[in-house]
């Protein structure tokens, strides 16, 4: 729990309940959690960087999640980010292949996931990036 | 064609043939019909008989006219269609102009004689324009010959000559008549290949539509799957976490309604996922990423994922093997997907105390894969619609107990086709079922 304090997450993520319900399950597990309501306000946020873990959705309003990814590989900010993980509902292979092509460390289909997996894939990718 | 009344000159012989090779060689209904008055034309200036002009004109039965088609692209032609007022294709003879020889000899079925061009020219002109025209083409007499499609005349050939038509031998009518039958063959066949040809081309542009189609389809699914799957991560969600106490206690009652609600949210996810699937496989966006496969490994690990499940519903869970297996060639996660599938159906149809075993054996060169059950059994009604989209089950008692959405067996034997395997199985109703299917061994390619 000590650990978890220092570490910074960003949720990139339009929809109100599922940005609460990240919000709520990373938070209880004592993470500092941002997060952007579209892809612009991802963008932003992103490039200030500094995030030990992105939390990124694909569709999005204003800017969607591969056009982030395609925007930060040919500028990549000076705070780096540690490791970006899309976290998406749109499960086309294709899709998946793009983003991690472009820089996506992995790719998390949400309606998969009970929130007992996200939260233990969030831990163990900031596992991975320490 | 009756081939005994042409002339038996080798020359006559060879135009014959020429021509007829020209129905052989073309098959576009506009070439074939110019193409048959300039060959005719040609072989008949080849055999100096002096014909100058050659004109082909086809009866339109929908509009009850006769419509010039085509003209031999001789130098008598030319200069009279550029000295006339009209153009070639504004000739044209309503069926009720009996007067017009044309016209009668197309009714007659019959040779008509013409000396002089108001005869089958008016109307549409005018008895001086025709007059004039005949002038300026230097034809003496003309001859309309009826073309025969069996019994039905389609037309006439005119044949107009610089000489007089009693200077004509018999055998040199024979051989005209002789053309004019082999015109009737080639407008036939020509007719029904340019039909074909524009209902191909309608096929064509209907198929290009319905790929476009495809494609918004697609589109639309994939998109569609995305926002459902939303608010249904939403509810799964929140249900799990006042399932998992995170908002406090809850009531036994309150816990077992909620787990309903969670089990429902599953499974339309399972279902948003399998109808994307199937609208990818049709769509052949699927590619198989095939890999050497550890069948018993991969069973080991389905087991495994199931092991839960099994304590749960108090199920014996094994693996059959016999001696080494070497790998087939598969697509890991959808053998994997096809592996779930068939032991959750064994799952969803065998009562407590009965068992599920995985077998995985060699023949025929194929890796074969089944799934047994001591379940309920498909009745003998359902069997044949068992691998059909939707196609589940349905009997009284076994409806309540099936949960699933009937495409899962529908994908997986697609899958497993696409492999270029075979799934089958055998059930006996009451006693249980075994789902097999077959893989290709891994060869490297």
């Amino acid at each position: 729990m000590d650990e978890n304090l220092k570490k910074r997450i960003l949720i990139i993520e339009d929809d109100e309940y599922l940005r609460d319900l990240y919000m709520e399950i990373l938070t209880a597990e004592g993470f500092m959690v941002d997060q952007a309501v579209d892809g612009e306000e991802g963008y932003q946020a992103v490039t200030r960087g500094g995030y030990d873990l992105v939390l990124l959705d694909i569709m999005l309003p204003k800017k969607d999640g591969i056009a982030i990814l395609r925007d930060l590989a040919q500028n990549p900010p000076e705070g780096k980010n540690k490791v970006i993980v899309v976290l998406s509902n749109l499960g086309q292979e294709s899709v998946i292949a793009e983003a991690v092509k472009l820089g996506a460390r992995g790719y998390m289909i949400k309606s998969e996931m009970t929130p007992e997996q996200t939260v233990n894939e969030v831990k163990r990718y900031l596992a991975e990036s320490t | 064609m009756d081939v005994t009344n042409i002339p038996q000159t080798p020359d006559t012989l060879a135009a014959l043939w020429k021509i007829q090779k020209i129905i052989f060689n073309t098959l576009d209904f506009e070439q074939v019909v110019q193409k048959i008055v300039d060959s005719i034309a040609i072989e008949l200036d080849f055999l100096k008989l002096g014909y100058r002009i050659i004109v082909l004109a086809l009866v339109d039965e929908k509009e009850g006219v006769m419509k010039r088609i085509s003209m031999s692209q001789t130098p008598a032609a030319e200069a009279t269609m550029g000295a006339g007022k009209m153009t070639f294709d504004q000739i044209v003879i309503p069926l009720t102009a009996e007067n017009n020889l044309c016209i009668r000899s197309y009714k007659d079925k019959e040779p008509k004689v013409v000396l002089d061009w108001k005869d089958i020219l008016t109307p549409p002109m005018t008895e001086e324009e025709a007059r004039r025209l005949q002038t300026i083409s230097g034809v003496k007499n003309s001859i309309v010959f009826p073309v025969l499609d069996g019994e039905l005349c389609i037309g006439v050939m005119i044949f107009s000559l610089e000489k007089d038509v009693s200077e004509m031998s018999e055998d040199e009518k024979n051989l005209i008549q002789s053309f004019t039958d082999i015109v009737s063959l080639a407008i036939h066949d020509a007719n029904l290949y340019s039909n074909l040809k524009s209902t191909s081309k309608k096929l064509d542009e209907a198929n290009k539509k319905l790929k476009e189609l495809d494609k918004l389809k697609d589109e639309f699914v994939s998109l569609a799957s995305h926002e459902l799957r939303t608010p249904m991560t939403a509810v799964k969600s929140y249900t799990w976490l006042v399932l998992n106490n995170k908002s406090g206690e809850i009531t036994p009652k309150t816990r077992e309604h909620l787990e309903k609600v969670y089990n429902s949210t599953e499974r339309l996810i399972h279902l948003v996922n399998e109808m994307l699937d199937i609208s990818r496989i049709e769509g052949g966006r699927v590619q198989l990423k095939l890999e050497a496969l550890d069948l018993v490994q991969l069973a080991r690990e389905v087991k495994d994922e199931f092991a839960p499940r099994a304590s749960e519903q108090n199920l014996v869970m094994e693996i059959e093997t016999d001696g080494k297996i070497s790998p087939a060639a598969g697509d890991r996660d959808k053998i994997h997907q096809v592996l779930v599938n068939l032991v959750g159906n064994s799952f969803k149809f065998t009562q407590s105390g009965g068992r599920v075993s995985i077998s995985v054996r060699l023949k025929d060169n194929m890796v074969e894969v089944g799934i047994e059950d001591t379940g309920i059994g498909i009745a003998k009604e359902d069997q044949e619609r068992i691998f059909q989209k939707f196609g589940r089950v349905e009997g009284s008692l076994v409806i309540s107990k099936i949960g699933g959405t009937g495409l899962g067996l529908y994908l997986s034997k697609q899958y497993i086709e696409m492999h270029g395997g075979k799934i089958w199985f055998e059930s006996e109703p009451g006693k249980g079922s075994t789902f097999t299917f077959s893989l290709p061994l891994y060869t490297g390619n």
